[in-house]
């Protein structure tokens, strides 16, 4: 990650947006895909509160709990499995490591891109089920500042989460069983499954210090106000905690693949 | 004498390569004590390359020259040994290391799949930073060069193997790299289109002084382009010098093609004159070989004693040279 070229990589951006944009119809599926979890989980939960209240849930705020984590989690989404962790099987990294811009560009890019496809589908979907499902939001415009604050670090560090995990290719071909281990606890302790004042008061402490929640989850509650601003501080601070060992992380797992990568050729 | 682009010395790589029984036991033996054997890639290799010289590494696999050519271009460091490309050691991969250079793989695409070429070479243009006016000229130059006219704006899928094998150079060489490594170029391509890649990378080592190192195992590529060739075995150089030089050095004869102006053979075959090995005859057409240091002599006893219609002194075929060391079947004489 040495050196910076942002020309360079505004450039890789456009091109992979255009190369993207062929395969529309793909990411649109697969975005309707990642929405599936959360929305069977909304309709669940809608099903049990019924007409009264859980936890301080209506039938309103459950619609908005899940939309606006629909949203944050589509936002969030790393896509560095398939972009780093494929050109890493396949040999194509011979060609990132001998341009002049540091590799890290390239999974951005396609980050980037990826997102600018897929969020053409999301959010009018999204805007859609709004319309028809009422959710019922009290928020002010200090908790959307916030909330704008936590959504990039909770992109930032399922970035880095994803980058490391798909460094991973370095040493083992297929790391699907690792990747499947961390979309089940992202499925129950980021919030998705259920929000975290319905789960064991244990389970619901551990996801709040465990990274999965920061991931998705905050974002969200700091914007209905199931965080209470006064907790605000707390949950941002565990967010940029994680962002900074994650990043540690990936430098350590990101350097030592690169050298091992050059001692055994790709 | 300082002004060679490229000095490697005492160049050694190993790869580290993981060894393990078979069966379940051992599979799970090795997750407990891995066990590793040392494989020798290159062994003790030092050369020097002069700016704009076009050199060949030849051999045959697992010889170790896409190995040397990753070292130079700065993909592997090696077990031992020290290696300059233009100043630089390439494994640090330094920016202005890496402006130099740019490495073309016959085996990879470094084009994005789903759009034109053009849109890569866009990109490729801002990452190494050309100005507007010289990204223009060179991709003018290339297009000429390459004779490619619309192909750039084709979306690269679309494309055949020997159309894309030309936007790869040209996105190879959008940077005007100083030097230029090649790796098997002409890999799967038809014979014309072989020759036509053949001319434009000679054409464009005359235009710009560029140096290229390629790899190939087409001979035909190695005699059209190179002026040097290194011959790889087992990681070593057995051979480092002009083409034709390494005929000389690998097969220490000549071969003689003479057609007689009689059909009596029996008696032609009689009067031989000493030190000739009969290969073949055909007909009234018989080949002979003849140690390389006694050519002269045993042609002019050949004229002498035989009815000569017509006779010819040639070098044996190259391929069925270098596939002698290749079997490893060569008495090599240092």
């Amino acid at each position: 990650m040495e050196g910076i070229n942002l020309r360079g990589g505004y450039a890789l951006m456009r091109a992979t947006w255009l190369s993207w944009m062929q395969y529309r119809s793909f990411f649109f599926i697969l975005a309707f895909g990642w929405m599936i979890p959360p929305l069977a989980a909304l309709f669940v939960w809608l099903a049990a509160v019924d007409s009264g209240s859980l936890a301080g849930f209506t039938r309103g705020s459950f619609v908005a709990y899940y939309l606006i984590l629909i949203l944050v989690n589509q936002i969030t989404y790393a896509q560095s499995n398939w972009t780093l962790g494929d050109v890493i099987r396949e040999g194509n990294l011979n060609f990132w490591l001998t341009r002049p811009i540091p590799g890290f560009w390239n999974v951005l890019a396609s980050e980037m891109a990826g997102k600018a496809v897929y969020l053409l589908f999301v959010i009018p979907v999204t805007a859609l089920l709004a319309i028809v499902l009422k959710p019922e939001l009290e928020t002010s415009w200090i908790q959307v500042l916030l909330f704008l604050f936590s959504i990039i670090l909770a992109w930032m560090l399922r970035f880095l989460w994803g980058f490391w995990l798909a460094s991973l290719a370095f040493w083992t071909s297929r790391a699907d069983g690792l990747l499947a281990l961390q979309d089940g606890l992202v499925f129950l302790l980021s919030g998705m499954v259920a929000p975290l004042a319905l789960l064991p008061a244990g389970v619901s402490l551990a996801a709040r210090i465990l990274p999965f929640h920061a991931m998705i989850g905050s974002p969200v509650e700091i914007l209905i106000g199931s965080i209470p601003l006064n907790q605000t501080g707390f949950a941002l601070g565990i967010q940029f905690a994680w962002v900074v060992t994650t990043y540690l992380i990936c430098r350590i797992v990101w350097h030592s693949g690169l050298r091992r990568y050059a001692a055994v050729g790709g | 004498m300082d002004n060679y682009l490229i000095q490697v010395d005492a160049l050694t790589k190993y790869y580290r390569v993981p060894e393990r029984g078979e069966g379940l036991k051992a599979a799970i033996r090795h997750l407990t004590h891995p066990m590793f054997t040392e494989v020798p890639a290159i062994n003790d290799v030092s050369f020097r390359i002069e700016p704009g010289e076009v050199i060949g590494l030849i051999g045959p696999n697992g010889a170790g020259k896409t190995t040397i050519l990753k070292i130079l271009g700065g993909l592997l460091y090696p077990t031992a040994g020290t290696v300059q490309v233009s100043g630089f050691t390439p494994w640090r991969r330094k920016p202005e290391f890496l402006r130099k250079i740019s490495m073309v793989l016959g085996n990879k695409s470094q084009l994005i799949w789903d759009i034109p070429a053009l849109d890569t070479l866009r990109v490729l243009g801002e990452i190494y930073n050309i100005p507007t006016a010289q990204y223009e000229q060179q991709i003018k130059m290339l297009v000429e060069l390459l004779n490619m006219d619309d192909l750039l704006r084709r979306p690269v899928r679309n494309l055949s193997l020997g159309e894309r094998m030309k936007c790869e150079l040209a996105a190879g060489l959008l940077h005007a790299p100083e030097i230029l490594f090649l790796d098997e170029p002409t890999l799967g391509l038809d014979f014309s289109t072989q020759n036509r890649l053949r001319t434009f990378i000679s054409e464009y080592n005359h235009r710009t002084g560029a140096t290229i190192i390629l790899t190939s195992h087409y001979l035909g590529d190695i005699t059209a382009l190179c002026s040097r060739v290194l011959l790889l075995h087992e990681g070593k150089i057995l051979y480092d010098g002009q083409l034709n030089g390494l005929a000389a050095r690998l097969a220490p004869y000549k071969l003689l093609r003479i057609t007689l102006a009689t059909t009596d053979l029996q008696e032609v075959l009689d009067n031989l004159p000493a030190g000739v090995e009969l290969l073949d005859q055909m007909e009234n057409v018989l080949s002979i070989r003849v140690a390389r240091n006694k050519t002269a002599q045993v042609t002019s006893d050949v004229l002498k004693v035989l009815p000569v219609a017509d006779l010819s002194v040639e070098d044996p075929p190259l391929e069925a040279v270098i596939d002698k060391v290749y079997q490893g079947g060569t008495q090599w004489k240092e």
